[in-house]
């Protein structure tokens, strides 16, 4: 199977308040293509700046890391990316085909096959009816939605999920997973950042914890988690065994799905 | 280039949306208009006079209108977020840069096309005219002087926040205007290092007096030599094209993580 995502060695080092802050520290992951990979970690822990650094919005410190085999630092290597932020916001001054063409235009995009991609995401996101609607009108879940259909316009080979179902409500939830599943029965790679650890269960082949910039534990959560324990309860004890120092007990090291 | 006017097409289509020409276009045609009606002491019956008044509101408006539309591009693009969606697809900083400044200059220099047309209009109307060679030199210089003007707002944008960088784009320009082409009358008063200083800051200044034909215009001196013009216009690319390599330096390893809370 071919690798998706490759990191070698990947640290990330800031300067903030006058002191050296360590974001992420040695790290080395492997996603294969195809596989649902969730990264778990509480509020600090990496998962953004893992993201940011495979986007190429910031330069690692040491390591490298490539993107079917593209260094990340290269802006072609996000030719086959899709990336949904955290809180995801658009040109509200623009209407939502014309979100999807600009989006899809910066990816080469155009003609027939710009239109027919647009107009087959607006309906797939129950969004047709408001095509021609300014974003500054929609409702948050809308934005959301149409912010998900920008991400897709180039039919990505990895699509990046930063917490897609942040205040969203039960059926937009349901419109997330079901897309994840769809995307991974078209054999897409889907790396997704979430809080929601029911959500991350249901849907990744391989889940990853992240903890002050490591990888403590990866595989699946068939593998991870014993039998009769939750997967929230595993996810908190694991934490709770780094910071009581155990941690090479919880298995710090490299994530290799 | 394809990507740069992807991104320049989203400046105007906000510029646009946000009906910032209709108003400012208003605003000088009413004015333009209310000095024609006012007619104080007879003036308003002189075309000359309304044509300064009228190229002097284009000037306030294109000056304004350049460094408000291009300093609010880089730190509304990242205060919304939305930098992190641009810079997730094929998207160089220095494309998303260079679509950013085009975008506002252009878009400048567009609603400075319509203003002269409008001062072209209403002067005609009233029996006033402009000579057309040297109007035609006057608003191509214009024009590049909103590209040097757009370009230090960018600049300073990329690392000051949209109303820092506002002000300090106001300071600048205006004190280029007023004050470097008086720095000769500092030099003849002043002796040795500072004479010497004084020198090297008024070869080292971008000397914005160069585009401003607005007298030969108005009083119908007719156009300078195509040379001349042509070297103003090869000066002004060049303090361009420095200032948005300074931005690009400045842009490049710009870190957009700080509000990433994971």
């Amino acid at each position: 199977m071919n690798t998706a995502v490759d990191i070698r060695g990947l640290s990330v080092r800031f300067e903030r308040g006058g002191s050296s802050v360590t974001a992420l520290d040695r790290l080395d992951a492997v996603v294969p293509e195809g596989h649902v990979f969730g990264l778990l970690g509480p509020n600090g822990a990496g998962k953004t700046t893992l993201m940011h650094v495979l986007l190429g919005f910031l330069p690692p410190t040491a390591g490298q890391a490539s993107i079917f085999g593209t260094d990340v630092r290269r802006a072609i290597a996000r030719q086959r990316i899709g990336y949904l932020p955290e809180h995801p916001d658009t040109y509200r001054f623009l209407t939502a085909r014309e979100l999807l063409h600009t989006a899809g235009r910066l990816f080469g995009l155009r003609g027939r096959d710009l239109r027919s991609r647009s107009d087959a995401l607006l309906e797939r996101l129950d969004l047709t009816a408001a095509a021609d609607r300014l974003a500054g009108t929609f409702s948050r879940g809308m934005l959301q939605r149409i912010c998900l259909a920008q991400a897709l316009i180039n039919d990505p080979d990895l699509v990046i999920l930063d917490e897609p179902t942040g205040g969203m409500d039960p059926f937009g939830r349901l419109r997330i997973r079901e897309m994840i599943a769809e995307l991974k029965a078209r054999g897409k790679t889907v790396l997704l950042s979430s809080h929601e650890l029911s959500e991350v269960e249901l849907v990744c082949d391989t889940i990853a914890i992240l903890y002050k910039g490591s990888v403590i534990t990866a595989g699946s959560a068939a593998a991870l988690v014993p039998a009769g324990e939750s997967l929230e309860r595993f996810f908190i004890r694991t934490i709770e065994a780094v910071d009581a120092g155990a941690a090479d007990h919880a298995g710090k090291g490299a994530a290799h799905a | 280039m394809r990507k740069i006017l992807v991104i320049a097409g989203i400046v105007w289509m906000e510029m646009w949306r946000r009906k910032t020409l209709h108003v400012l276009g208003i605003l000088l045609a009413a004015t333009l208009l209310l000095l024609f009606s006012i007619n104080i002491s007879g003036l308003g019956r002189i075309p000359g006079y309304v044509k300064e008044t009228g190229l002097l509101l284009t000037w306030l408006l294109g000056w304004i209108m350049g460094i408000n539309i291009a300093v609010r591009q880089l730190p509304q693009e990242e205060k919304r977020g939305t930098v992190y969606a641009m810079l997730a697809r094929p998207v160089g900083r220095g494309q998303l840069l260079l679509g950013k400044w085009l975008g506002a200059w252009l878009a400048a220099t567009g609603a400075v096309l319509c203003f002269y047309a409008l001062n072209v209009l209403i002067v005609g109307g009233f029996g006033g005219r402009f000579g057309a060679v040297a109007l035609l030199q006057a608003v191509s210089l214009h024009g590049m002087l909103l590209a040097m003007i757009t370009a230090l707002a960018v600049a300073l944008s990329v690392r000051l926040t949209q109303e820092a960088a506002a002000a300090l784009s106001y300071i600048a320009t205006a004190a280029m205007f007023a004050f470097v082409p008086r720095i000769p009358e500092f030099v003849a008063g002043a002796e040795g290092w500072r004479q010497t200083a004084m020198l090297i800051l008024y070869t080292a200044m971008p000397h914005f007096e160069l585009f401003d034909m607005r007298p030969r215009v108005v009083h119908l001196h007719g156009p300078i030599r195509w040379s001349t013009w042509a070297l103003i216009l090869l000066y002004g690319a060049m303090i361009t094209t420095i200032l948005l390599t300074a931005a690009w330096l400045a842009f490049r390893n710009r870190h957009f993580s700080r509000t990433a809370k994971d």
